[in-house]
This record gives structure tokens, C-alpha cells and sequence, in this order.
């Protein structure tokens, strides 16, 4: 997969009980402009893409992919309990609010940036699914650069189990993002691949192809469970494991939070990130934190 | 020869019907047939229209539950299935492109009162997120490809369709389902009557009289793959999708970001503003679309729009299934040989300069553009055509 440089990457991990304000607090330690009736989701994908962006200028035709397991739950809720507990209208903002692609306006707006703006989601694997179009969009020469961004808030059902989720992990609201473009001067790494099947043996059938060289990382997504990924452990002998779930908790967000702390942790690494649906369906990403920022070789004939 | 994607299978249900025959022949008599829904949950004293699936007693909202939800989901799908021929390896193959704007809320709204729970704290702690509807319709039906579900509001099931379509002309998948599905839902009902968009009585798009939308549901579903199969199929030959960061309900009136989407849309498809024969304009019938849209429209036709058409009048704003329901209802219109008339339009705006058609149009082969805006400022614009040299 040529092209896909990431050039900024950050996430923001907030517990799942922190107050509205706190999120807006934070916010305006990023930007100056004023966001007013904001739902805790629009926050949330602002405060991981402004720390994304922090040192950089986004392209104006920049694009702006969002992906999502729940979207803006507690805006739905909100506006829900305007209607049936309180008996009168949704407060106008409020509705708004539930349109979750909302967040990608406030952003788009913010940054001035005016490239294409999509909100997408597929249950378990809402990230991957994302990163497939924005590549579409980047093979097929339609957008050059791109934030790509992965934003979930916490069920009130797993907050209340303990605040615990599949494996034990710890749960919490998730905002990862990355700035990616299409030029490899000035990257700090590379979503070098991104590839999908319909069930694990399929998966482990392109595995044993050997197209690709030796596993370095190997990190895997919330649905596997213990006995696959000791499988996987067999059949890939990586070099070294990134338990990102362990290190950070979970969130819908999760794979592209792993991804992001996996960028800007391991220079010179690179990861193999298995994740799977409910239904089996398997992918995988491959990610490269790059040494040192990339510069620009020029050729003369 | 660049490979395009076809539309090779459709089915809709919506306030006309749930047969394209019955659908279109009410397009083409003009029978429209809107309801009045109040607001009963919030004590107001009156009732707005809205376009209701009403064909017998198990439509009435009332009545509905999540087995209504999936149940008509579900004889959609099975209709477009049938309509494109597909056998079931190629079915098992196909990728689902879901779009909507209330996405599974009317099943949490269905369940009130069945506990002591409000409605807003099953959806708080039983929410399965985005992606359950499209999950269910992979599961119903054997489907093994990628589900994505898209949350654009208004533009989601045509930006279901735009990236559909680029996916099998880039040979990345042979097949897709693309639907489009939004039923009544009070959060909708009564969140655009808070905005005050909703209309009083009549829905007069682009007309100098009108006073805003009316709301409909609707579920429409199309097959899409790399070849046609009858003649008259139509084919996707380029669109785009652009923000519009004026403002996150309204867009900017004199229609930069909508005209900078329509002139992507045509570039991509490798065609002048003049080789479009018809559009299908988003024409919600708020003040600052219809200024907005035909604002673009001049700026991207200049003196010489095209015939122009607003189907929402028929059945109603459905919403983020506007995109694929719209598509089909025009679709279908024009491979039955016309191009419909705006039902209900008076009287010209002089501030739109554009008159939309007032009588059906004959139509045959030809290249024809339809548009769709939403929240958050959304823009998407979709290029089609039935004309089989343009392979």
C-alpha cells in the first residue's frame, strides 16, 4: 500500500465519568475558538484530532474520515429524554447533536479545512473499514490528505459491569487520530497495509502465502480471544508483542488508540495488528513508526 | 475500457408503495399521500404532515416493534435480491453499503413502556452502535463481504452508493448491496419540528410559497456490480463529496461548497455541465436550501440549467435514506419513460431564478445528475447514466 504517510498522530483516553467541562477545559487549552452546546462525542473527536493537528497546517481540500462503534450515544440520549421523560421538544442543539457527523463539521470548521467528510462505522472493526475508504479515495486520486479518525464514548451497560469489557480490560472514552498525506517527506510513519477476509482461515491462508516478511510486532484487536491469539503467536513467532488493550483500556476506538501509541512509541518498528468481527470476518493492518521523520531524496537526470 | 458499476437490482416501500409498479404509477397520477402525526409527547395542539408506509394496520407507528423494523428491512433486501438475479454464491460474495440517519433509534422508541426504563436509558445501556443494522442484514442473509455503515445525515445512503460504486470500478469487490432505510422516528419527528423546518400542510420545494419539509420513511435497497444486465440498467459514471463549513445546520446561500461538489461530480465523470440531460435537486423546501441549491445550480450551469426535478413531494424528506430511495424513484421514472413533474409546485420564486418542472418530461437515454445536501455539512453529488456508449 503506497502512500498513506502518517504525519501526526495523538490520542486522547478519557474516563468514561469525566465531567463535560473537563473535556471543554482541555479543548480550550488546543484552540481558541469558542465551541458552545457541544455534545461529550463532537468534544471528544475535537480534543483527539486538535492534539493530532497541534504542529501542523492541514491542506484546505484535506478530507476528514471519521469512524465510530456507537456515535454520539449520550446526544441521542439527551435529545431522547427531552422527548419522553421531560415532554417537550429536543432543544434544537441538542437534536443537532445526535447527527454524530456534526463532529467532522466543528472539525472541518475549525482546522478550515473543506475536503470530503464521511462518517462510517462497521461493528467491531469501524476503524479498519475507514482507513479501507480513505485508501480507496487515496488510490483513486480523489483526496490527497486526510485526517483519519476513530471516536467512541463508553455504554452506560459497560461502565456499570464493573467497568470492565471482553479480556478484562478497563473501559473509557476513546479519541485517536491521524494526519496522513500521500507524501512521504516529513512522515513519522506509514499505514503500509490493510487487508480483509471473510473468516480466520482465510486470514491464515494469505499468512502461510508468505507474501510478507517476518513478523516484527504483533498486536491484536478486542474480539480475539486467548486461544487465537496464542495461534496467531504460533504461526507469526513475532519479534515482540504490543498489548496496547493492557497499556491503554478499551474503547470502541481502540485499534486506531493502539496504532497511535504504537507510532509513537516503537521507532523503527513495525506492527501487525489482527482484529476480527462477531462474525469471524478478519483483517489486517499494517503499521510503520518510522526512525526519524522522513526527508525528501531528490533526484537529478 | 474503464469498469462501471451498474445498478442491476432495486426495491423500495415507501408512503406510495412497496412495488416499484405501485410507486411509479402513483408518481406518474401524482397521488400523494401524506399523513398528520402530532406531537402528543410534548402537548402541543396540533399535528404536522408526514409521508407514513401505511399499507395496512401493521404500519401504524403505534403498532410497530423491532420485528416490524427488521421484517421490512428485510422483504426490501429479499425484493432487490430477487430483482438483480444474483444466485446465492454471488450473494455470499457482496459488500453491504448502509446508510441512514436514525439508524436502529426507532426500535429503542418501540420499546417504550415495555419496562420501567426511559427509552433514552435501554438506548444508554443497550445501544449496539452504527453497525447492528448493516451486522443484521449480513447475518439474515448469508452475506460474508465488509459492512459500512454510513452517518452522513441526510447525504448517508447516497455516500453509501458513491463509495459503493468506486469500489467495484477500482476492482476492489464485484458486488454490493447499498440501502438506504430511515422509519418514523419521534426524535426525528420532533427534533425538525424544534428546528421549525417542518411545513404546515402542502410540500412546495422551490416554489415562492413554501414554508419548509415534510418528513417521510422509506427503505430502498439497489444492487450494484461490475456489468449490466438488462439494457436500460444505470450505470454510476463519477460524484464527489465535499464539506460545506458555513454553518452546521444551513449552508452557504450563494452555494460555493454545493457548486464546487456539483463541478467535482462532473469532472470525475469526464463531462460538461451540457451533457447533463436532467437533475434530481435535494430540494428539501427550506428557505436556505432551495437558495443555497439553485444558487449552485446557476453558478455550475449558468443560464442554462438543466430540467430540474423535486421528488421529496412524493414521498416525503426520508431522510439519510434520501440517497438510494431517490435514486430509485428517479431511476425508475425515467427507464419507464419520463422524468416526473414537482407535484403541488405554484408559483416561481424569482430570488431562485429556477422553475422546476411543471409537467412530466419524456425521457430516454441520457446523463443526469442528482444532488444531496445534509447536516453537518454535508455535500454529495452523484453522476448516472442509462446511455450504454457511455461505457
Amino acid at each position: 500500500m503506497n502512500g498513506l504517510y502518517i504525519h501526526s498522530t495523538a490520542s486522547f483516553l478519557g474516563n468514561a465519568e469525566a465531567d463535560i467541562n473537563y473535556l471543554t477545559g482541555e479543548l480550550r487549552r488546543l484552540t481558541p475558538d469558542n465551541f458552545r452546546r457541544l455534545s461529550r462525542f463532537i468534544l471528544l473527536a475535537l480534543l483527539g484530532a486538535r492534539r493530532c493537528i497541534e504542529q501542523h497546517s492541514p491542506a484546505e481540500d484535506a478530507a476528514v474520515y471519521l469512524t465510530t462503534e456507537l456515535g454520539g450515544i449520550d446526544a441521542v440520549a439527551t435529545a431522547l429524554d427531552e422527548i419522553y421523560k421531560g415532554h417537550s421538544l429536543p432543544k434544537p442543539f441538542n437534536f443537532i447533536n445526535t447527527m454524530s457527523n456534526t463532529a467532522t463539521f466543528y472539525l472541518a470548521r475549525n482546522l478550515g479545512i473543506r475536503g470530503r467528510s464521511i462518517t462510517v462505522s462497521s461493528r467491531d472493526l469501524s476503524f479498519e473499514r475507514g482507513l479501507e475508504l480513505l485508501k480507496l479515495d487515496f488510490t483513486m486520486g480523489t483526496v490527497k490528505s486526510a485526517l483519519l479518525g476513530s471516536v467512541d464514548e463508553t455504554l452506560l451497560s459497560q461502565r456499570t459491569r464493573e467497568e470492565h469489557t471482553p479480556r478484562g480490560r478497563r473501559v473509557l472514552d476513546g479519541s485517536a487520530w491521524f494526519y496522513i498525506a500521500s507524501e512521504k517527506e516529513g512522515a513519522c510513519g506509514a499505514f503500509t497495509g490493510i487487508r480483509s477476509f471473510s473468516d480466520g482461515a482465510a486470514c491464515r491462508r494469505w499468512f502461510k502465502k508468505g507474501e510478507r516478511g517476518a513478523t516484527d510486532v504483533l498486536a491484536f484487536g478486542a474480539l480475539i480471544s486467548d486461544d487465537e491469539s496464542a495461534t496467531w503467536r504460533e504461526t507469526l513467532r513475532p519479534a515482540a508483542e504490543f498489548d496496547y488493550l493492557h497499556e491503554q483500556g478499551y474503547s470502541g476506538a481502540a485499534a486506531a488508540c493502539g496504532a497511535s501509541l504504537f507510532v509513537k512509541s516503537f521507532p523503527g518498528r513495525t506492527m501487525m495488528h489482527v482484529n476480527r468481527d462477531r462474525h469471524g470476518r478478519h483483517t489486517v493492518l499494517e503499521v510503520e513508526s518510522f526512525a526519524e521523520p522522513q526527508r525528501s531524496i531528490s533526484l537529478s537526470i | 475500457m474503464q469498469r462501471r458499476a451498474w445498478v442491476t437490482g432495486k426495491a423500495m416501500v415507501c408512503s406510495l408503495g412497496d412495488s416499484l409498479d405501485e410507486i411509479i404509477t402513483a408518481v406518474r397520477c401524482k397521488r400523494i399521500r401524506p399523513a398528520h402525526l402530532a406531537f402528543t409527547l410534548a402537548g402541543l395542539p396540533y399535528a404536522k404532515p408526514y409521508y407514513l408506509i401505511a399499507r395496512n394496520a401493521g404500519d401504524k407507528p403505534e403498532n410497530r416493534n423491532e420485528k416490524y423494523f427488521y421484517d421490512l428491512l428485510f422483504s426490501t433486501l429479499s425484493s432487490a435480491l430477487a430483482d438483480s438475479g444474483l444466485s446465492n454464491a454471488e450473494i455470499r460474495d457482496m459488500h453491504i453499503f448502509f446508510g441512514s440517519t436514525s439508524m436502529d433509534v426507532p426500535v429503542f422508541e418501540s420499546r417504550q413502556g415495555e419496562t420501567a426504563e426511559t427509552v433514552a436509558n435501554l438506548f444508554r445501556r443497550s445501544s449496539c452502535g452504527y453497525g447492528k443494522v448493516a451486522d443484521a442484514i449480513g447475518e439474515r442473509f448469508g452475506i460474508g463481504g465488509n459492512c459500512y455503515s454510513f452517518a452522513t445525515a441526510c447525504t448517508s445512503s447516497a455516500n453509501a452508493f458513491l463509495y459503493a460504486a468506486t469500489m467495484i470500478e477500482a476492482q476492489q469487490i464485484e458486488r454490493a448491496l447499498v440501502v438506504g432505510y430511515d422509519l418514523f422516528n419521534n426524535l426525528g419527528h420532533y427534533g425538525f419540528e424544534a428546528l421549525k423546518s417542518i411545513a404546515a400542510s402542502d410540500y412546495r420545494p422551490f416554489d415562492r410559497t413554501r414554508d419548509g419539509m415534510i418528513m417521510g420513511e422509506a427503505c430502498g435497497a439497489v444492487v450494484l456490480e461490475g456489468r449490466h444486465r438488462n439494457r436500460g440498467d444505470f450505470m454510476h459514471l463519477g460524484g464527489a463529496n465535499l464539506c460545506d463549513t458555513y454553518g452546521v445546520s444551513s449552508h452557504d446561500e450563494e452555494g460555493l461548497a454545493v457548486a464546487e461538489t456539483m463541478r467535482r461530480a462532473l469532472r470525475q465523470a469526464d463531462i460538461r455541465p451540457a451533457d447533463i440531460c436532467a437533475v434530481k435537486a435535494h430540494a428539501t423546501g427550506t428557505e436556505n436550501n432551495d437558495k443555497t441549491e439553485c444558487a449552485a445550480m446557476r453558478s455550475t450551469f449558468g443560464p442554462h440549467v438543466p430540467p430540474t426535478t423535486c421528488v421529496k413531494p412524493f414521498i416525503g424528506h426520508t431522510v439519510g435514506a434520501c440517497g438510494v430511495c431517490e435514486l430509485i424513484l428517479f431511476t425508475e421514472s425515467v427507464r419507464r419513460g419520463f422524468i416526473p413533474a414537482t407535484p403541488g409546485f405554484r408559483e416561481a420564486d424569482e430570488a431562485l431564478n429556477l422553475t422546476p418542472l411543471t409537467e412530466d418530461l419524456e425521457a430516454g437515454e441520457g446523463i443526469f445528475m442528482l444532488n444531496y445536501f445534509g447536516f453537518g455539512g454535508n455535500c454529495t453529488t452523484l453522476i448516472l447514466s442509462n446511455n450504454e456508449e457511455r461505457e
